[in-house]
């Protein structure tokens, strides 16, 4: 992810501190999600619901 | 005679009742061995000593008076500092929540207070229970008492240093991602996430809500068992709390493991991570015991490490975002540096991707309960190394995640890490129990025969 869309996207999510502070951090957290999100073999079957299933309750 | 400090919970409340032993005569041996161990192990970030002595006269008011609560009546316990303690702060060992007095006990902590335990204060961790090991936060990192310049695993770490140091029989920490697992690996403890949903987590401070599990760490698989015990029970204010009539985690200890079935995970420390030799050595050698003991050990497949590293990562970082959006944007330089990177990741990951991994994590759900068709307990690694050395940041980095934790968080089967040998540089190996969703009590069964056939529970760390 080149630096640009991740500032970006920093500012976008409200980091705008967290970019001008701590720009290793904010990179280093972009590229962390590219590589976590890179390993799941993400269900191709469209009915395969995710987990945990919705249930109805009162909530709180 | 055993030191009281190395007393089990269980021998300690025998020794209460045969009256050879007080709980204010253990509390004070103990307060001792904190005052002079706490310097070097950094295990409490607040001892709270008034209370506890306190707690220990009273219980052993009612001990000597015939009332006597329970096994864990007079037995000092500690608690991670993302527990709540009413009039103590929980700070989650964060500048950002130094001030955060509770107002109400946790759940489990209510628990503790109505079976007598005594609660000694609020231990280490790493930052909101996933930045550490760290040195630029308010309080320092806990250390190993089996070597201090090295890491107690984390992020439950003042509980597992406390517990192996012999400054409480029993500490309860949380697993997320394995925090309870990991400082039972690398202090040579016993550690157990329970099946998710048997233990609420009110009042604990949360990381992740569908992969946070409140546990018990002990130096006996006895006390994990004494500790579930006392702390299991439908929560309705906990939405993931299930009701179950899953009790008495010690019935089943002393069955042995005859005709039981065990799946052996090689995959995970053989080709996924591969493992530190003395580690793979170690994990053959428990799976040899278990089989003289008469269990039938089968080799079985599961999905890789890195896959439900994966999806353990994304939700995780994802609901952890959901938390802590409003700090990360307004004070993000009050976390420490670790804390800020491993959180800010949810920022990143779009919303569809974290709806895929829950996706995913159902067909994971499946594939371990496909393999509890053939088997009654999974036997794998914890950790795939030995402890790192505290202030080798990029050894630390390089063997955190090399663990077979997280797919037991991301399924919630229950998992108990402990001890299996120590390495020829004198910290401890580890072996990792998991079993059927509420069967909790089986995973102490195997443990336990585990325990009594091995010698590794009467090893204690050189630290006097």
């Amino acid at each position: 992810m080149d630096d640009q869309l991740v500032a970006a996207l920093a500012k976008a999510a409200g980091l705008e501190k967290a970019l001008a502070d701590y720009p290793e951090d904010v990179k280093a957290a972009a590229a962390q999600a590219m590589n976590t999100a890179a390993a799941i073999q993400y269900p191709t079957d469209p009915t395969a619901e995710p987990w945990p299933p919705m249930r109805p309750g009162l909530g709180r | 005679m055993i030191a009281a400090h190395w007393l089990s919970a269980a021998e300690a409340s025998r020794a209460f009742a045969a009256r050879t032993l007080s709980p204010v005569e253990l509390w004070t041996a103990l307060l001792a061995r904190i005052e002079g161990l706490q310097p070097k192990l950094h295990a409490f970030i607040r001892l709270d000593a008034d209370a506890a002595i306190s707690a220990a006269r009273t219980a052993e008011h009612e001990i000597t008076a015939g009332r006597s609560r329970g096994p864990l009546h007079g037995i000092p316990i500690g608690l991670k500092d993302i527990i709540d303690v009413a009039g103590l702060p929980t700070t989650c060992h964060s500048k950002i929540l130094l001030d955060n007095v509770a107002k109400a006990d946790a759940a489990v902590t209510s628990k503790l207070r109505a079976a007598g335990a005594v609660i000694t204060g609020k231990l280490a961790t790493h930052e909101f229970a996933i930045g550490g090991p760290s040195f630029d936060l308010p309080f320092p990192p806990a250390r190993n008492p089996w070597n201090p310049q090295h890491h107690p695993g984390g992020s439950s770490s003042g509980s597992g240093a406390g517990v192996a140091a012999g400054l409480f029989p029993v500490a309860l920490g949380s697993d997320t991602g394995g925090s309870v697992r990991n400082p039972a690996s690398a202090c040579g403890i016993v550690g157990l996430k329970p099946t998710y949903g048997l233990v609420s987590r009110r009042g604990v401070f949360p990381l992740s809500y569908t992969l946070d599990h409140v546990g018990p760490l002990a130096r006996t698989v006895e006390d994990c068992a004494l500790l579930l015990d006392a702390i299991v029970g439908h929560d309705p204010a906990d939405p993931g709390s299930t009701p179950t009539h899953a009790r008495d985690f010690t019935h089943d200890l002393h069955r042995g493991v005859r005709d039981l079935r065990i799946g052996f995970i090689r995959h995970f420390h053989e080709t996924d991570m591969p493992a530190h030799p003395e580690m793979t050595a170690a994990l053959e050698d428990a799976a040899r015991v278990l089989q003289s003991e008469g269990a039938e050990v089968r080799t079985m497949h599961l999905p890789t490490l890195n896959e439900f590293a994966g999806v353990n990562r994304v939700i995780l970082t994802s609901e952890a975002w959901s938390i802590h959006a409003p700090w990360l944007r307004e004070r993000p330089g009050d976390y420490g540096q670790l804390a800020r990177r491993r959180l800010m990741p949810g920022a990143f990951i779009p919303a569809g991707d974290y709806v895929g991994a829950q996706r995913r994590r159902a067909q994971m759900i499946a594939a371990v309960e496909d393999a509890f068709r053939d088997v009654d307990v999974l036997l794998c690694a914890s950790s795939m190394d030995p402890a790192s050395r505290i202030y080798d940041a990029a050894e630390t980095a390089r063997t955190y995640s090399r663990q077979a934790r997280t797919p037991f968080n991301v399924t919630g089967h229950p998992a108990l890490a402990m001890m299996a040998g120590l390495s020829r540089d004198g910290l401890p190996l580890s072996v990792q129990f998991v079993g059927r969703y509420f069967q909790d009590a089986t995973v102490l069964r195997v443990a336990a025969a585990y325990e009594r056939a091995t010698d590794w529970r009467k090893r204690h760390p050189p630290i006097g």
